[in-house]
């Protein structure tokens, strides 16, 4: 047993370098854009449009002529950052609700509750879709949405941790003691209450790019001259019928990358977390 | 003749990075219709030897060495082997036996298996002799309970429940891990009683695993002593226990307090974690008597007489009883002088011969009683009115009434006892007085000030003059957070500066005697003793009028828990603050409270001073509570009071709550709510408390 355990530490272990080192391939490709390609990301070559990669354009051009190995790189600061910022979002608002339920109880907690169910009653796709339709496009907008969608399930989920908390002795402990009710929860049930926020995060964050890309594909998201993978995807989905697979497939490939790199960390995480547990 | 004979069997088990010998070089042996005891503090092994037994060992150890039972080597048995001499050979009762049993099967569903996997029943036989069992074990309407699920069974239910899943496949030898842990002290007989029964009528081998020797005492033959994973001492269970040769053994039976109020001792250190079998005496560091041998060289077992023999290069003689009143070896005496306090000190009840002695020198050091406090200024620090405490249930209606009308006071330094079994409203009588709970009805004054009239920063403010020590020392302590941060937290929520914070923390530490070292480590970091020890820092440290110590002890080891009883005796010495002992354990709060409160399902049965509760009580409920408690000592000296049926099975709706327990209840008991009235220095609950004292001689003639 503690064989099979050890086994599994060090599974997880490897889960989580192989996902960090994704990620930070890719957070170092988005931030030395510049260095890595001579294009600008909405610089137009009027000599090409739609090339075939090589020559001048490594990976080729789109319809409009502009270098698609380029905008793959800039469009990795825009999604991750949208990602990474939503759910960032997602998690301090959550939290809160969620403190604020699971602590206080009673009517409050209800009500708060039957709020969630609303939001969470919706396929979270076809709710994004909707508000982003409402809101209309741009970065702060797709930001607000996507945390929006995903902010109900961190509530919840801090929620059942600060109720399982908040009669432990140390809590009352802390009470005693005659500290403020946001002090207690601030220093005590707050920092216990985060462990599964910070395995489920990770993972929320590749949920949270597609998602971003899910919208832009079906052009709610990121209006097209700025670089995104979705809005990429969307342009270039007609030339693979016609055998232009440069196009499409290579912000595609980007966005299973980033999100293989999320899922391989979070699940790193989450079996540590299991394992420790144990 | 013998069944079980383990022959110098280690077990060392590989972690992550480190090793730990859970057991070097041990020897025992349990023969058919005997019980063994296995008693020692956590730690030492004794779980480890359960699971050696039957072939459970973590996974990652190594054992070596020999566990023969009936003549076959379990350690060196296959699959197939083991699982049929599970069960049939060797059975185990869990100490949670909640957790031991399977939740979403019905308990006789569960027991009609495990008697069909072992022996050739078909189903409805199965189910007869499963009844039988359940009878045997002491299970009143037993068809009724097979078809119940274990959350629907109270503790010592679920206890007897495992017993009879042990005892249901006629094993010859059964083991039980702390099998009375949790449960109440009239319950606890009951289920040794079990063990004696099933050794006696069956001729079974038990062994009988227990970090506590005063309970299990009087059901055992034998006892064997763990310490560090080697066994100390062995030997019949009378000479062990009055005249132990080892000093370990020693530390831990005067380590214990004791109903007669005998004086304990407080034996430093703690039991340290061995990495690798040991080379020298593992008692060594903290045995007074260790001398360069004992550092050198490791002692074997040596024979003392016929069955008894220790581990010890330079073992003791003579009575445990005289050496602790210290009319012999006063050299001893005196190097334990620092160590040794009496925990009762004051005047013995009449009739009773005087258990506090000193020992020499101790006088002369400490000059006088320095534990019982005389209450010169009468100052209140808690008053608390005919409270009434009612769990509702959420969807309405019924309800849980935990405090059925209590009135209490506190003075500035007294310290009042509170006692009574699991479910008597104890715990939920503390939170009542630290304002975590409001009474449903009734008043809680602290410091004069009724605690529901006052609001924020005013009632934050109140409430830090009443502090909590908690019964699980690291739960009460926030995970993340440091010593330092744990200790200072009353100072910074009443907005003390950083400078004078620290020093303060520094000075509480100082006082709870650990090393400044401490303050930066998080409680997982922290021993039980130490976290405890921080955990009165904490209560001390805002200078509060009343610290409520909520079974402080309870979750300790022996040894440990004596040290803790003499930083608590200390605290609660100070006349400017008044204290509140909340305890299951009679001994410990005989030790040093000024007068006692016996709580019975939310009510007050009997109030008074120490002497006369413990001396002479009054109510038939605190008489059953004395009279069953475990005792290594003189014990309780009256006559003995046995109480007709569990707790679970009487609903106590009207009237007096134990009559439908109480062997002296006549109609007009159930009739009519009893008060406290004066009888002799104490209040009793009882109408017929006058006449009780002639009715027990009734029933004993």
């Amino acid at each position: 047993m503690a064989r099979t355990a050890r086994t599994k530490e060090r599974f997880a272990s490897s889960l989580i370098v192989v996902g960090s080192a994704i990620l930070i391939t890719v957070v170092l490709a988005a931030l030395f854009a510049p260095l890595l390609s001579s294009w600008g990301p909405e610089e137009i070559d009027p000599a090409a449009s739609l090339a075939a990669p090589g020559g001048a354009h490594l990976l080729g051009t789109d319809l409009n002529g502009m270098d698609v190995w380029s905008r793959v790189l800039y469009a990795a600061r825009l999604d991750l950052g949208v990602a990474v910022a939503s759910v960032a979002l997602a998690v301090v608002a959550g939290s809160l609700i969620g403190l604020v339920a699971g602590y206080r109880g009673g009517l409050l907690d209800d009500a708060l509750m039957r709020v969630l169910d609303i939001f969470q009653a919706f396929p979270t796709f076809i709710l994004a879709l909707a508000v982003a339709a409402l809101l209309g496009g741009g970065v702060a907008n797709l930001i607000a949405v996507v945390a929006l969608v995903n902010a109900p399930a961190y509530a919840r989920l801090v929620r059942a941790e600060v109720r399982a908390i908040r009669d432990l002795p140390f809590v009352e402990a802390a009470r005693t003691s005659g500290s403020s009710t946001w002090s207690v929860l601030w220093r005590h049930v707050l920092p216990n209450s985060l462990t599964p926020v910070r395995v489920i995060a990770p993972l929320n964050c590749g949920w949270a790019m597609l998602t971003l890309a899910g919208l832009s594909f079906l052009g709610l998201g990121i209006p097209t001259p700025e670089a995104e993978w979705g809005a990429m995807i969307s342009l270039g989905a007609g030339d693979v019928v016609a055998g232009r697979w440069w196009t499409s497939v290579p912000p595609g490939l980007c966005l299973l990358i980033c999100v293989l790199g999320f899922s391989l960390l979070g699940e790193g995480l989450q079996e540590r977390a299991d394992s420790k547990r144990r | 003749m013998t069944l079980l004979a383990i022959e110098d069997l280690s077990v060392v088990i590989h972690g992550r990075g480190r090793q730990v010998a859970a057991l070097s070089g041990v020897t025992l042996s349990v023969g058919s219709g005997e019980v063994v005891g296995l008693v020692g503090e956590s730690g030492g092994g004794k779980s480890m030897v359960a699971r050696s037994i039957v072939g459970l060992l973590p996974g990652g150890s190594q054992a070596s060495g020999h566990v023969f039972f009936d003549g076959s080597d379990v350690l060196a048995m296959g699959r197939a082997e083991l699982e049929s001499f599970r069960g049939r050979g060797a059975a185990i009762c869990f100490q949670n036996p909640r957790g031991a049993l399977s939740p979403t099967r019905t308990v006789g569903r569960q027991l009609v298996d495990r008697l069909l996997t072992h022996q050739k029943l078909s189903p409805d036989q199965a189910r007869e002799v499963a009844a039988e069992l359940f009878e045997s074990v002491g299970i009143r309407s037993p068809k009724r309970r097979l078809a119940a699920y274990p959350h629907e069974l109270s503790g010592g239910m679920a206890q007897r429940v495992m017993i009879s899943l042990a005892t249901g496949c006629a094993p010859g030898l059964l083991i039980a891990d702390e099998p009375t842990t949790g449960l109440d002290v009239t319950l606890t007989r009951e289920i040794l009683a079990r063990f004696r029964q099933a050794a006696d009528a069956e001729g079974r081998g038990v062994l009988l695993i227990s970090h506590d020797l005063a309970s299990i005492a009087e059901v055992c033959d034998r006892v064997v002593v763990l310490y560090a994973g080697t066994v100390v001492e062995t030997g019949p269970v009378a000479r062990v226990l009055t005249e132990p040769a080892h000093p370990y053994t020693r530390a831990l039976l005067r380590s214990v307090p004791d109903l007669d109020g005998r004086p304990v001792a407080v034996t430093p250190g703690s039991m340290p974690l061995l990495r690798e079998a040991p080379g020298s005496c593992p008692f060594a560091q903290r045995c007074t008597d260790s001398s360069e041998r004992c550092t050198a060289e490791r002692p074997m077992a040596r024979l003392i007489t016929g069955e008894w023999s220790t581990a010890c290069f330079h073992p003791k003689t003579g009575s445990l009883a005289e050496r602790v009143h210290g009319l012999d070896d006063i050299a001893h005496a005196r190097h334990l002088e620092q160590a040794e306090y009496p925990l009762r000190i004051g005047e013995a009840p009449s009739g009773e011969p005087s258990g506090e002695i000193e020992a020499p020198g101790k006088a002369a050091t400490t000059g006088g009683a320095p534990y019982r406090t005389e209450v010169v200024d009468a100052r209140e620090v808690l008053r608390v009115e005919d409270a009434h405490v009612v769990y509702g249930s959420r969807f309405g209606g019924g309800g849980h009434h935990a405090l059925r009308g209590v009135g209490l006071s506190v003075a500035a330094g007294e310290t009042l006892g509170v006692v009574g079994e699991s479910g008597c409203g104890k715990s939920t009588l503390a939170r009542l007085m630290l304002g975590l709970q409001a009474p449903t009805r009734g008043r809680v004054e602290v410091a004069g000030r009724d605690l529901a009239k006052v609001r924020g920063a005013e009632l934050r403010r109140l409430r830090t003059r009443v502090q909590l020590v908690f019964q699980d020392p690291i739960g009460s302590l926030s995970p993340r957070r440091t010593v330092a941060d744990a200790i200072g937290e009353p100072l910074r929520a009443a907005g003390v500066p950083a400078a004078e914070r620290e020093a303060r923390v520094r000075a509480a530490l100082e006082r709870m005697e650990l090393d400044a070292s401490i303050l930066e480590r998080r409680p997982h970091e922290l021993s039980g003793g130490q976290a405890q020890r921080v955990g009165i820092a904490r209560a001390l440290v805002g200078e509060p009028d009343l610290i409520v110590f909520d079974e402080p002890t309870s979750a300790l080891d022996v040894t440990v828990q004596a040290q803790i009883l003499k930083v608590i005796a200390e605290v609660t010495s100070d006349p400017s603050r008044g204290a509140v002992f909340i305890s299951h354990d009679l001994a410990t709060v005989r030790g040093f409270c000024d007068r006692v409160v016996v709580l019975y399902l939310g009510r007050i049965v009997e109030e008074g001073p120490v002497e006369s509760v413990f001396g002479d009580p009054r109510h038939p409920y605190t008489r059953a509570l004395l009279s069953s408690a475990p005792s290594l000592g003189r014990g309780f000296a009256g006559a003995g009071v046995t109480l007709t049926r569990d707790l679970e099975e009487t609903d106590a709706a009207r009237g007096c709550a134990l009559a439908p327990r109480c062997p002296f209840s006549v109609p007009a008991c159930a009739e009519r709510e009893q008060e406290l009235r004066d009888h002799g220095g104490s209040r009793v609950a009882c109408h017929r408390a006058a006449d009780i004292p002639g009715l027990i001689e009734l029933i004993e003639r």
